[in-house]
């Protein structure tokens, strides 16, 4: 199968991230009010994930890390070249990593899950997945 | 000419051949990069679950510790429901508690083991755990769950256990790992059965009622006790006594 046109990858990446950096901030937003964020479909899976001892990392709620992380792909994903391209590809496959471990948790130990967590882990996949092909394809060529 | 031309041909063909070799190795080199980035990648990975798996603020379901000495302070005392003791008893102590709350550890740990030494276990009085869930969210579920393990004639294990492995009050760390860890430790047998009262509308129902009895009672710290017995008028609020000996002197007074 012929992978999709760089450009094309780029811009994948782009609307991902910035859909991401969007759900990142949210959560961050309605942590940092003292609430959790409301899941839209009812129930207490947000806050109860949020109330979780895992949102935190080092007493930083993890929406901040996510924030960073969306925000480096969305750089990346603007700009060419090899060292842009490596870039997405290692920090996407720490999100998508950490995103495998939260959603466990979200499983089997919190018992709760919350659907913005469930958005923030499917982006980072998407992203994982976009930047594995950038990468793969296209390193070494010229941009 | 011609040699010239051909050897001009020549001369392109091999740059081009030997960017192409260039174009390739450059190409291998960078894939070698990214897998070594792709193995630092995981290890960050690693290292982040180990410091998320870290950062529970006490509480760790990973390792129950007391469950012996719990055994032990309870063993051949007769429970039901979150009463402890024998139910022909004169005097009912009831105690209002949040497991969240670290002076109702205290008390747990350095009060109340004598006072089941002494008074409970010889029949004097009875010992009831009420829920009065004053620290946060978090209590609710965390009492809930004692409640569960009470419908199974473990309350009072569960209640000492998770005292006895408290952590950071509203941290998180009462989540569903460390309650089954405790009801596990506390020897909860049915834990299937256990994981659905926990959940129940009506055993959450009952942590609220307890609750909003302690504040009818006066209450506004944890934790508070009452007594009932011949001496007492009704359900007498006694606050939190300073000491054992203080909270023997009202149960005698009680039994009266």
């Amino acid at each position: 199968m012929k992978a999709p046109a760089e450009g094309t990858l780029r811009g994948i990446g782009t609307f991902l991230a910035t859909f991401g950096i969007g759900v990142a901030t949210y959560i961050a937003i309605a942590d940092s009010g003292g609430g959790s964020p409301v899941c839209i479909a009812g129930g207490h899976g947000c806050q109860t994930v949020a109330e979780s001892s895992y949102s935190h990392l080092a007493g930083i709620n993890i929406a901040i890390f996510g924030i960073a992380g969306y925000v480096v792909l969305l750089l990346c994903a603007l700009l060419r070249g090899d060292a842009f391209r490596m870039t997405a590809f290692i920090v996407s496959l720490v999100g998508f990593g950490y995103s495998l471990y939260l959603t466990y948790l979200e499983l089997f130990t919190i018992d709760a899950v919350c659907q913005w967590c469930v958005a923030s882990a499917v982006l980072m996949t998407l992203l994982f997945v976009t930047n594995a092909v950038r990468m793969l394809t296209y390193v070494g060529t010229e941009p | 000419m011609s040699g010239r031309r051909d050897r001009e041909s020549r001369r392109e063909e091999r740059l081009r051949e030997e960017q192409k070799i260039g174009a390739t190795e450059q190409r291998q080199r960078m894939i070698k990069l990214a897998s070594a980035g792709a193995f630092l990648a995981l290890v960050v990975v690693a290292v982040l679950i180990v410091i998320s798996s870290g950062s529970s603020g006490g509480g760790d379901s990973g390792n129950i510790v007391e469950a012996k000495e719990v055994d032990k302070l309870l063993a051949g005392i007769p429970q039901k429901g979150m009463v402890l003791g024998d139910p022909g008893a004169k005097v009912a102590v009831l105690e209002f508690g949040d497991l969240q709350c670290p002076f109702c550890k205290g008390y747990s740990e350095e009060v109340l083991p004598q006072v089941i030494e002494n008074r409970v276990r010889s029949g004097e009085a009875t010992l009831e755990f009420r829920n009065f869930t004053i620290i946060g969210p978090q209590s609710k579920p965390a009492g809930a769950a004692a409640l569960a393990a009470g419908e199974q004639g473990r309350g009072w294990n569960f209640v000492e256990l998770f005292y006895r492995n408290q952590g950071t009050e509203e941290s998180g760390y009462a989540d569903a790992a460390f309650l089954t860890a405790i009801a596990k430790a506390a020897g909860v047998p049915n834990l299937a059965k256990w994981n659905r009262a926990r959940k129940s509308q009506v055993t959450v129902a009952r942590v609220e009622a307890t609750s909003a009895e302690a504040e009818n009672l006066g209450f506004t710290g944890t934790p508070s006790f009452a007594l009932e017995g011949p001496g007492a008028s009704g359900v007498e609020a006694i606050g939190t006594p300073e000491s054992v000996g203080e909270l023997e002197s009202a149960i005698e007074n009680a039994g009266e």
